[in-house]
């Protein structure tokens, strides 16, 4: 075991936040707005599963245990992603009367991507090598995501009543939760303090004036205050929504996790 | 400004034999090109089949995507099943040119599937409760759909051999995802080998059933006769089946699984492969529509579709125009 | 009428892109957007997941002018236009053998260094 809690937490934060959205992402698969976009969606969500996956190795490295194991047979509670990361996508599951909302899928992963790219500029930095090696490197990826997603946003926020009806809605939904998503969680001080991360604070303004600048571009009215309403991800507090994901994710693995798959 | 030239002078007879011309001289025919009716129709059938058969196939092997057993698997089955979606995309894409000059397009395409006019492999849907399906599906339904893809790869129409050229091209990489699934099952315990070999139980019977009957009186063998002529297809659908035999046949048998089927030999002196033939009224059943999960699939897809049908008048071109 | 509001979100657009920096445009496929933005987007994870690409063009297809099957036979011409390529003057070799001269190959020709050089 490692004696850098901090860098420990950090890490699970940071894969756990990838791997929770990639999940919620995957359940899409085949079932996006239209065939163009499930395949390119697709991409995202790998990706995002691979810099997860880079993240674990990191930590499996610190002796955390191996990646599959962390990330298949942990706890609800010993997850360290946002809230808002492991919302369902909608009403009804994956495989049943799936009633998905695109206009959740897109502001979440609009504003989740955001917040990454600023965390990625800063990990870029950071004094920790294993870390600033992956953010060089997932940085190169999120370029794509960014304007994917950027474009999504923009597009249906500038067309018909029901769609900005709908993203308007999605947005509450996800601006009540969303500092959840820029929370560094108890440890947030040692993290800056060590140089690992810059701080909560700083990347929350940079997040702030990135929002800014897009909501008046589209001419649409800025939100108020960011909230945090159904605890913090980041100290193990969670929804039934994560344990059932985890319950799926983990179901094939659990049953015999030494055997080789 | 259309130049006329020779070809506009020609009458319909001559046009047909022109066009049968071009095709036994290897040409590729292209989308404007003049083509037959009865060709247009065969392609339009054919692609626009496999194409929704594509995405429709997706969902099946989808629903072990959250589920599979580690991150490397989560990833690979992931953009496998993506490149499903994709080959979908390429072939719709040549259906759909097809049918422009009849007014169609993808949005018909998705009505027709919804209604059950537009046919797709029921065969294949059926439960896939373990991740031996995902397997299974991956190694032998994506094996045998590969047989089939590939004897069309001349293809007499352009667009389609060219769509096969990149799909075949990723399908490598599919049959690899496959063996390298069920080889760690085969490899695995006792309890994954099980798990291997009751999908294997499960999938025999329409892993026949999808190359389609042999006998001449079936009515789907006038467009296999119709297709050949065209230049559409290369095969029969049992000269393909014998294909997937002698492929895969003693490959699951080296790994020591056993076949459903006791009789299944290959005869020396005939040259084939003997094997008890699947319940063909039972086929007729399934390809009408009434594959065991092909209601629940199409469901899946249609509730996703009209769900989402609001992104897609959000972002119409003409409709924000109003 | 009923073309273009039928058409809607699913335009065609054709889309072309290069391999790399010095490789010509190429026509890759179609795929159904609808408008360009998306349609660049779509295109890079729709036709380039494993290949690598220096760049994407997407053309919507109203706006390509191509040709008709008629239009495709003007296109045919006369295989008698050996005073236009190489194959015409093929005996100038042996006529600048007799000068105890090499004919130029295309490579001398176009490549000034070497063109100039004595072998």
């Amino acid at each position: 075991m490692t004696q850098d809690k901090a860098l420990v937490e950090l890490l699970y934060s940071l894969a756990d936040d990838d791997f929770i959205l990639a999940y919620r992402g995957s359940e899409w698969l085949g079932l996006a707005p239209h065939i163009e976009e499930d395949v390119a969606y697709s991409s995202i969500n790998q990706d995002m599963m691979g810099h997860a996956t880079r993240l674990y190795r990191i930590l499996e490295e610190l002796g955390e245990g191996k990646a599959d194991e962390i990330s298949h047979l942990r706890k609800p509670e010993q997850f360290r992603n946002a809230i808002l990361l492991e919302e369902r996508n909608g009403e009804g599951t994956y495989l049943e009367k799936p009633d998905f909302d695109w206009a959740f899928a897109v502001v979440r992963n609009y504003f989740y991507t955001v917040h990454k790219k600023i965390r990625m500029e800063s990990l870029r930095k950071s004094s920790y090598e294993p870390l600033k090696d992956t953010a060089l490197k997932v940085s190169i990826e999120l370029q794509y995501h960014l304007m994917h997603w950027d474009m999504w946003f923009k597009q249906l926020m500038t067309s018909t009543d029901e769609a900005k009806r709908r993203m308007t809605s999605a947005i509450e939904r996800c601006w009540i939760e969303m500092n959840g998503v820029l929370s560094l969680g108890p440890m947030a001080d040692e993290m800056t303090s060590k140089g690992y991360v810059a701080s909560e604070e700083d990347m929350r303004e940079k997040w702030l004036t990135h929002m800014k600048k897009t909501f008046e571009e589209i001419n649409a009215p800025f939100p108020k205050r960011l909230a945090m309403s159904k605890g913090n991800g980041r100290q193990g507090e969670h929804t039934e929504d994560l344990k059932t994901a985890l319950q799926t994710l983990s179901e094939v693995y659990e049953t015999n996790p030494t055997a080789g798959w | 400004m259309t130049i006329e030239t020779t070809f506009d002078r020609l009458t319909e007879e001559e046009k047909y034999e022109h066009f049968l011309n071009r095709i036994d001289a290897g040409e590729k025919i292209e989308p404007n090109d003049w083509m037959p009716d009865d060709y247009r129709q065969s392609l339009i059938r054919l692609i626009s089949m496999h194409g929704i058969s594509e995405i429709m196939g997706a969902l099946p092997e989808k629903e072990w995507v959250p589920k599979a057993p580690s991150l490397h698997r989560k990833l690979a089955i992931m953009a496998k099943v993506q490149d499903e979606m994709g080959h979908g995309q390429l072939l719709l894409r040549v259906a759909e040119d097809l049918m422009e000059p009849l007014g169609k397009n993808r949005e018909d395409i998705m009505q027709d599937l919804f209604s059950g006019r537009l046919k797709f492999h029921n065969v294949f849907h059926m439960k896939a409760p373990t991740w031996g399906d995902a397997g299974i599906i991956a190694w032998l339904v994506d094996g045998a759909a590969i047989i089939s893809q590939s004897m069309m790869l001349n293809s007499s129409y352009g667009p389609y051999a060219r769509a096969l050229k990149r799909i075949c091209a990723e399908e490598v990489f599919h049959a690899q995802h496959g063996e390298s699934i069920i080889m760690a099952l085969a490899e695995g315990t006792p309890e994954q080998r099980e798990l291997l070999q009751d999908s294997l139980n499960r999938w025999w019977t329409a892993l026949l059933m999808f190359f389609g009957p042999k006998a001449k009186e079936n009515a789907s063998t006038s467009h296999v006769d119709k297709n050949m002529r065209y230049k559409i297809r290369e095969k029969t659908n049992e000269e393909l089946r014998q294909e997937f035999f002698t492929k895969y046949v003693p490959r699951i048998w080296s790994l020591g699984l056993t076949i459903p089927d006791e009789t299944i030999h290959f005869d020396e002196e005939q040259g084939l492969w003997v094997y008890q033939d699947p319940d063909w009224s039972e086929f007729k059943q399934i390809v009408t529509g009434n594959g065991p999960q092909s209601k629940e699939r199409l469901e899946l897809r249609e509730v996703s579709y009209e769900n989402n049908r609001w992104v897609r008048e959000a972002l119409n071109p003409t409709a924000k125009a109003i | 009428m009923s073309d273009t509001t039928k058409e809607g979100f699913y335009s065609v657009y054709e889309v072309f892109s290069k391999k790399t920096d010095k490789a010509p445009l190429q026509h890759q496929f179609s795929l159904l957007a609808p408008n360009e933005e998306m349609a660049l987007i779509m295109a890079r994870e729709n036709f380039f997941r494993r290949e690598s690409v220096a760049d994407i063009w997407v053309v919507k297809r109203n706006n390509i002018r191509s040709m008709t099957q008629e239009e495709r036979e003007t296109l045919k011409r006369l295989d008698d236009k050996d005073y236009r390529e190489t194959k015409g003057y093929g005996y100038l070799k042996k006529k600048w053998r007799k000068y105890q001269q090499e004919q130029f190959t295309e490579e001398n020709l176009l490549s000034d260094s070497k063109g100039g050089k004595a072998e």
